[in-house]
């Protein structure tokens, strides 16, 4: 497969699965927003928000205050965001174009149609409503395309490729919303039992983790379990543990076992990340070693993707993000 | 549905002049009397949609920028007798046999020019003549032409012309298939007591014919690619389209490397040899090193691979030598001068304005003449005479005189019509046909081709860049009308 394709199919999981994590994201957050009425929570709240889906320094560079319009605007359908939902689907699309002799025509077809459906969408005034809309029309679009790639792609390269940026991306985020609420919780020396168990429930929700956490720890949102539950759980599909072990095993396949020269130091990192989370014990770590951890662990994943691109000598991207 | 229809004074596909239909188009005609105007209006806007989600488009570039469109589809379909197809195919034949032997001789001895049928100058003077690049050289099957689009008019008394020769880069193969993919999928009942030729197999050949052009030396199973130009090309789709159905590798020209006169692509698992190369890219881009030294879209190196016999480059380089519309005039002669007969489809009659006795018949007649610049394409620094301002003709007037070997003229054809379904009314429009011949071992037509409509109520013009649309072609088959 050409490297050129390869780099296409990887960037456009990526930002299909970036624009399903920012639209999660969001949602939650304008449905907490309801149940908050403290004006200095809620500022702070989306500075979060905006550490985890794009960038604060950005944000602050082109706008002078935090206001909640400007900051889902910013997220959403801002062109000038490299991160925005608007250009994660653009990306995705052009990725996929450029790929479309590769991938289920019902891939392309979905991403075209999506990406028609919400060009036309956008001249509509945004209201907290119509916004949600769109962030479940993401949620379903990502998710959809997901089943389209497992009922029908056969389990070869460009598969393979596909799914090592799904989980790239994934295991990316996770750690910096575990980062950022560690961070938040942290400086927050005041807080409150209700606070904490706020944050850590929003953690949950913003994996889309809620439902099976609950299924297997008590519902008092104990920080260690979820993070925890969030890092090692083996089974949980956006767990670090989970994406790290599932890039391991893909890029095990795409070598058919062996390990050469070539691919020496990816094997390496994604060995030593694995060693790592098994050696580690969350439970028994303090918030400052969990920051260091989690620091540690963001900067391998920018290794993880680095390495791999070098590996299959992915070219630049089409649009590359990062 | 057709009671208004006017065929007026132009030859029309489908009605005769007394308002009914020709024998071939009865049962067509039958079906479509059925169908509500409800309907008709339903399914002609899912058939635009579903171009729309396919992301079947092609790309206007403005000085806004580049904007992507839908060609426009039209679903009355061009129906052509199994008769008369038979003297299309054999006429095609003929004519790239006799442009390929041609375009062989012009990069060899030349006897053409020699045995002054064909001057000199109109070789030496064509900017798509690349003697320095590719002269004497031996390619695989001798076979200049692998794909060609060659575009048929139809006069007042029916009659299949030839109006242009497209043997670089033809695009709008993809349109076939997906016109009768949408037909099918809109249209169903009307393809019911007709039967027609399919178009499915047909990749089997075109991709015989590319695996042909293996170059000598190369053992094993080759590695043939299609080279674009990207995405943001407006033919892209054509692009994708034939890669995909081939089943061989789409690739950009920084995807492949030259080394030690050797052709590679770039994949994930290091370098891959390439053996043929289908490129969609215009000679003068392909290797900045002896083309246009400021391509991004070529790849250095790739001629001296092609020149050591390392790679096959299709359709040949220097192919523009043969297919302007200043050569186009001596197609005749050259069936005549190669092959010993005369040409089965004809040429559109055509003035040379380089003659100063043509030139003056020209300059008198401009306004029953059409005029084009023999380089240009797309329907592009043209005049219709029939339709022109006094302003216009003016002008051309002025052009004609200061370069008159850049320009041809031709007398105004009453170039056929059919009927045309749009905002919710039946109309004639004119049409022509693109037929597609790929050419290996055998040369090989595609049954029907690419039916193209000036939906401008009254417009010639034809080219998706200008408003025209497509049609699906039916070919029916040996025995006519199924009846049962």
């Amino acid at each position: 497969m050409l490297s050129r394709v390869a780099d296409s199919l990887y960037w456009m999981a990526r930002n299909i699965e970036r624009a399903e994590n920012n639209a999660r994201i969001l949602s939650t957050q304008l449905i907490q927003m309801l149940e908050t009425s403290d004006q200095d929570v809620m500022h702070r709240d989306w500075e979060e928000i905006l550490e985890i889906c794009a960038s604060k320094e950005e944000y602050y560079e082109r706008y002078a205050r935090l206001n909640r319009d400007t900051v889902i605007h910013h997220i959403t359908w801002s062109p000038a965001n490299i991160n925005s939902l608007q250009n994660n689907i653009v990306f995705a699309r052009e990725n996929a174009k450029a790929t479309r002799d590769h991938i289920p025509d019902e891939l392309w077809q979905l991403i075209n149609q999506f990406y028609l459906d919400k060009q036309a969408e956008q001249d509509q005034p945004m209201t907290p409503q119509t916004t949600q809309e769109q962030l479940k029309d993401i949620i379903l679009m990502s998710m959809t395309a997901q089943g389209i790639i497992e009922s029908t792609m056969t389990r070869g390269i460009p598969y393979t490729f596909i799914k090592v940026g799904k989980w790239i991306e994934r295991a990316e985020k996770t750690a910096r919303l575990l980062n950022v609420i560690c961070e938040k919780t942290l400086k927050e020396k005041y807080n409150t039992a209700s606070e904490n168990y706020y944050y850590w429930l929003t953690a949950l929700q913003i994996v889309n983790g809620y439902d099976s956490y609950i299924k297997e720890n008590p519902p008092t949102m104990n920080p260690k379990d979820v993070l925890t539950f969030l890092i090692e759980n083996k089974d949980f599909p956006r767990s670090i543990r989970y994406c790290v072990d599932h890039i391991l095993q893909a890029v095990h396949n795409l070598e058919s076992g062996r390990i050469s020269h070539y691919s020496e130091e990816l094997f390496q990192i994604l060995a030593g990340i694995q060693e790592e989370i098994g050696r580690t014990d969350i439970a028994n770590m303090g918030m400052e070693e969990l920051m260091n951890f989690l620091d540690n662990f963001q900067d391998n994943c920018h290794r993880i993707s680095r390495v791999f691109s070098q590996t299959y000598y992915l070219v630049e991207p089409v649009h590359s993000s990062h | 549905m057709l009671k208004n229809y006017q065929s007026g004074t132009f030859f029309d596909e489908m009605m005769d002049q007394a308002g009914n239909p020709k024998p071939h188009y009865d049962s067509f005609y039958q079906l479509i009397e059925q169908l509500s105007d409800k309907e008709l209006k339903e399914k002609h806007e899912t058939a635009q949609l579903s171009f729309l989600r396919q992301g079947i488009t092609f790309t206007v570039y403005n000085d806004a920028g580049g904007t992507e469109r839908t060609m426009p589809f039209d679903f009355v379909p061009i129906i052509i007798t199994s008769k008369q197809w038979l003297n299309i195919e054999r006429g095609m034949k003929q004519r790239m046999e006799a442009l390929n032997r041609f375009l062989d001789d012009v990069y060899h001895d030349q006897e053409i020019v020699k045995d002054g049928i064909i001057p000199a100058e109109l070789i030496t003077e064509n900017p798509h003549y690349y003697h320095k690049q590719v002269s004497g050289l031996e390619i695989p099957l001798r076979n200049h032409i692998f794909l060609a689009g060659i575009d048929l008019i139809r006069d007042e008394h029916g009659e299949y012309r030839v109006l242009e020769d497209n043997l670089r880069n033809p695009s709008g193969m993809s349109y076939v298939f997906q016109n009768r993919y949408v037909m099918r999928q809109v249209y169903p009942e009307l393809f019911f007591q007709h039967s027609i030729r399919t178009l499915e197999h047909q990749f089997k050949d075109l991709h015989g014919a590319l695996i042909s052009h293996v170059p000598a030396k190369r053992q094993g199973q080759p590695c043939a690619v299609l080279l674009t130009p990207g995405m943001y090309n407006s033919a892209y789709y054509d692009h994708v389209f034939l890669a995909q159905q081939m089943g061989i590798q789409l690739v950009e020209g920084r995807d492949l490397v030259v080394k030690d006169d050797i052709v590679y692509m770039k994949t994930i698992r290091g370098l891959k040899q390439v053996d043929i190369i289908y490129r969609r890219i215009d000679d003068e881009f392909l290797d900045p090193e002896a083309f246009r030294p400021d391509s991004v879209l070529g790849v250095n190196g790739l001629l001296r691979a092609y020149r050591k016999g390392n790679v096959a480059i299709l359709n040949g380089i220097g192919n523009g030598v043969a297919d302007d519309k200043a050569m186009y005039a001596y197609v005749p002669d050259m069936i005549r001068y190669y092959l010993g007969e005369e040409p089965i489809i004809k040429n559109v009659d055509t003035y040379f304005l380089r003659d100063p006795e043509q030139l003056d018949y020209v300059l008198d007649h401009l306004e029953e003449l059409v005029v084009k610049n023999v380089g240009a394409s797309g329907g592009y620094d043209m005049l219709i005479g029939p339709h022109s301002t006094e302003e216009e003709r003016s002008v051309f007037r002025r052009k004609i005189i200061e370069t008159p070997g850049q320009y041809i003229a031709q007398p105004t054809i009453k170039l056929s019509r059919a009927p045309a379904y749009q905002k919710g009314e039946f109309y004639p429009c004119h049409v022509d046909l693109r037929v597609f011949v790929m050419n290996g071992i055998e040369p090989h037509v595609l049954p029907g081709g690419l039916s193209r409509v000036a939906l401008k109520k009254g417009s010639l013009v034809v080219n998706s860049s200008q408003g025209g649309g497509g049609k699906d072609t039916w070919v029916l088959a040996e025995g006519g009308m199924n009846h049962a």
